[in-house]
């Protein structure tokens, strides 16, 4: 009997360790079911906007089930476990017809997306009302994985009565890298907790947007070669030994959750996604948006682009049902109003179409048009030459682990940059086999 | 017909229809991913189990190869090591307290046992803010009192502490109840002959209480224990392993390896197996010296 209770202890014990990682399904591929017409089709939409926006997303879709003439519907299910909840399914053989995410799952989930480059054959979309650089970044080859729904850019934020404080002017924030420096120095008052510069070193997309500015990027094709670009790079050197002053002068915290800050009014100025306006906002905080400053680096406009994307686990039915959906997000009514141009004037995003960019609504709100400002014809590659599968190591891995290096004084930034090198060569390696 | 009821009609048999159901659950839902999970170890495969290629050990060589999976096992260990301690003697010395039905008495267990009901993600966020390093409520409390600024959050070798603290805080109602319980059990007989012999409390708690509830005192280590070796929630919420990894155990750590955009599920299962002979050799010999007390 004790043997059978000790065999049931470590069996329990093992359980509850191993079960955490094999709860993925068995291998295979979705079928696509064949049906006539989208008329009454049921279209399965996964996606991960859990906040505000996601109530505003459920609003949406209630609408456009009431409002189209074709009996579809739309099933949202909105996860904020989306990426396992999405790979699970994948493994399982099934998926939802319609997701949203990021362009980068096209490198993840490459085999799992359907091809919807014919968007704008099947439906009266205008793919020259798109910005072809947001499509371009959709897209591999001849193959478009992603109609864009949202173009998420990092904007530079300040915090205007910080700045009058400080004795300098609110209306004009700093256009380098030198000023922000200078600029943060005089603003930070340790005797009242308020720090000029907000970067965190726990934010590695924030890091990416700046470090670009200084550096470019991070892998890049080197005639069909991947090549990492870390030693060696001045830009990042800069950057690095840029913000371990600021930490060291007291002018940047030492601090992962660097937007709270922003929002109680104890930041002067930041890097952040359109979402930092909203506790902004709720916190009443007087603050001006511009574009993240320009360093050696030239000028670039990085953006990650949010599509809406067909899964393997559609049928043509749900497929074409899918489009149904897509256009008449896109589709603008008699006043111009679409829902694409409601959600960026009530989401703070800015557009990717041209036409919802000259709507006056859109003209008028001061915020989109700080973010809209960029030079479309500016690179958007983030981090990364933007056909790179590896984005996503480079981002949870690499930058993560140099930025904490130099932080915490771990490594040289020298040291720190011939890791960070090291770790991407292996990444690189793996894609250039 | 008959015969089959006479059959199961024996209580010996019975017993396993009844156990049935969570026998299916058991094997469906953590058997079969177990015995999975020792299999994926073997492959290199992302969670889409698309392309898998059989590796071999390669990526047990990867693991103790890996500075960040060999910094998670210390980080769990030094986590276990505070953890554990603290919550089991803690929660006993509070439950030699609150053992007496009295009114105070249940109030405060149920006090105690608020936390357990709350969701990890309630708690992480609710102790990152008001441990906050700049806008924390504790964090300028402290400050005002002239105890400096202390960052809570994002100091090396401090955190890790942080996060301890908290995982007590959240369950040790959980280990108090249980002890409360246990204590209630042993027979005031016991109690009322130490009195008369001159005992006071704290010989009466050292050599009645703690003898008696030796097995309830086993039972909260073992499962603290294999608790503490898999924490994850918490520090998923509150650190995310930072600052600089000093927080990130290993689940954090297989957590992020299996479920991220750059799944690499054979790796991770790989490193749950090496946790999980950890905890099979630690609850082994606990077992054995549970046993041997017994």
């Amino acid at each position: 009997m004790n043997k059978f209770k000790k065999f049931m202890a470590l069996g329990l014990a093992a359980m509850m360790v191993t079960s955490l990682v094999a709860c993925g399904g068995s291998t295979g591929n979705a079928k696509n079911k064949k049906s006539d017409s989208s008329k009454g089709t049921t279209v399965t939409f996964w996606n991960s906007f859990t906040g505000a926006d996601g109530d505003m997303l459920v609003k949406m879709v209630d609408k456009f089930n009431k409002e189209n003439t074709d009996g579809i519907k739309v099933k949202m299910d909105i996860s904020s476990d989306f990426d396992s909840q999405l790979s699970t399914a994948f493994a399982a053989g099934e998926g939802p017809t319609m997701i949203l995410s990021s362009s980068a799952y096209r490198f993840t989930y490459g085999d799992y997306l359907q091809d919807v480059s014919d968007v704008f054959d099947k439906t009266d979309l205008n793919k020259d009302d798109f910005i072809q650089s947001y499509l371009d970044y959709c897209s591999d080859g001849d193959k478009t994985y992603f109609v864009p729904f949202q173009v998420v850019g990092y904007y530079m934020y300040w915090n205007k009565d910080l700045f009058k404080k400080a004795g300098l002017d609110p209306e004009t924030p700093p256009t380098s890298w030198d000023e922000w420096q200078q600029d943060a120095a005089k603003i930070s008052d340790s005797t009242k907790n308020i720090y000029g510069s907000g970067i965190s070193y726990d934010y590695a997309y924030q890091i990416a947007h700046i470090m670009q500015r200084f550096g470019g990027l991070a892998v890049t094709d080197d005639n069909g070669t991947w090549k990492a670009n870390f030693e060696n790079n001045a830009g990042y050197e800069n950057f690095l030994n840029m913000y371990k002053d600021m930490v060291d002068d007291g002018d940047n915290p030492l601090e992962a959750d660097t937007d709270s800050m922003m929002s109680a009014g104890q930041v002067g100025i930041t890097v952040g996604g359109p979402w930092v306006t909203a506790g902004l906002d709720t916190a009443g905080v007087d603050y001006g948006i511009g574009l993240i400053p320009q360093g050696d680096a030239g000028d670039m406009n990085s953006v990650e682009v949010i599509g809406f994307g067909i899964t393997t686990a559609a049928s043509d039915a749900e497929k074409e049902a899918a489009y149904k959906f897509i256009k008449w997000w896109n589709t603008q009514d008699k006043d111009g109003s679409s829902p694409a141009l409601e959600w960026s004037l009530q989401n703070g995003f800015p557009a990717y179409t041209y036409s919802v960019q000259n709507n006056k609504e859109y003209k008028a709100n001061k915020k989109l048009s700080a973010m809209s400002a960029a030079n479309p014809e500016a690179p958007t590659d983030f981090i990364v030459d933007s056909n790179f599968p590896g984005i996503n190591s480079v981002l949870s891995d690499v930058i993560p682990e140099m930025i904490n290096s130099v932080a915490f004084g771990n490594s040289s930034v020298e040291d720190a940059l011939a890791k960070a090198q090291k770790s991407t060569q292996k990444i690189v390696d793996k894609y250039n086999k | 017909m008959e015969k089959i009821r006479k059959y199961w009609n024996r209580p010996s048999r019975s017993a396993y229809v009844f156990i049935a159901p969570s026998i299916i659950l058991l094997i469906l839902f953590n058997i079969i991913p177990l015995i999975m999970a020792f299999g994926l170890s073997f492959f290199d495969v992302p969670i889409t189990m698309n392309h898998a290629t059989f590796v071999g050990w390669d990526n047990f060589v990867e693991a103790f190869h890996d500075p960040r999976f060999i910094n998670s096992l210390k980080v769990t260990a030094i986590f276990t090591g505070i953890e554990v301690p603290v919550q089991v003697l803690g929660a006993l010395v509070i439950a030699a307290f609150i053992s007496k039905n009295n009114k105070r008495n249940k109030f405060l267990r149920a006090v105690y046992f608020l936390p357990v009901i709350c969701s990890a993600t309630v708690i992480g966020i609710m102790w990152r803010m008001i441990l906050h390093s700049n806008i924390g409520f504790i964090t300028a409390a402290l400050q005002s009192m002239g105890l400096g600024k202390i960052n809570f959050m994002n100091t090396p070798g401090l955190t890790i502490f942080v996060i301890s603290f908290i995982s007590i805080w959240r369950s040790f109602g959980i280990s108090t109840i249980i002890y409360v319980t246990a204590i209630q059990q042993v027979s005031p007989s016991l109690f009322e002959a130490a009195q008369m012999d001159g005992a006071g409390k704290i010989l009466q708690f050292l050599h009645i209480t703690v003898p008696s509830i030796r097995p309830t005192f086993w039972y909260i280590m073992m499962t603290r224990f294999a608790g503490a070796l898999q924490i994850f929630d918490i520090i998923y919420v509150t650190t995310n392993g930072g600052p600089n990894y000093t927080t990130e155990s290993t689940v954090s750590y297989i957590y992020s390896r299996a479920f991220s955009s750059n799944s690499s599920m054979g790796y991770a299962s790989a490193m749950s197996v090496v946790l999980f002979i950890i905890i099979m050799f630690i609850t082994v010999l606990m077992y054995r010296r549970m046993v041997k007390e017994d």
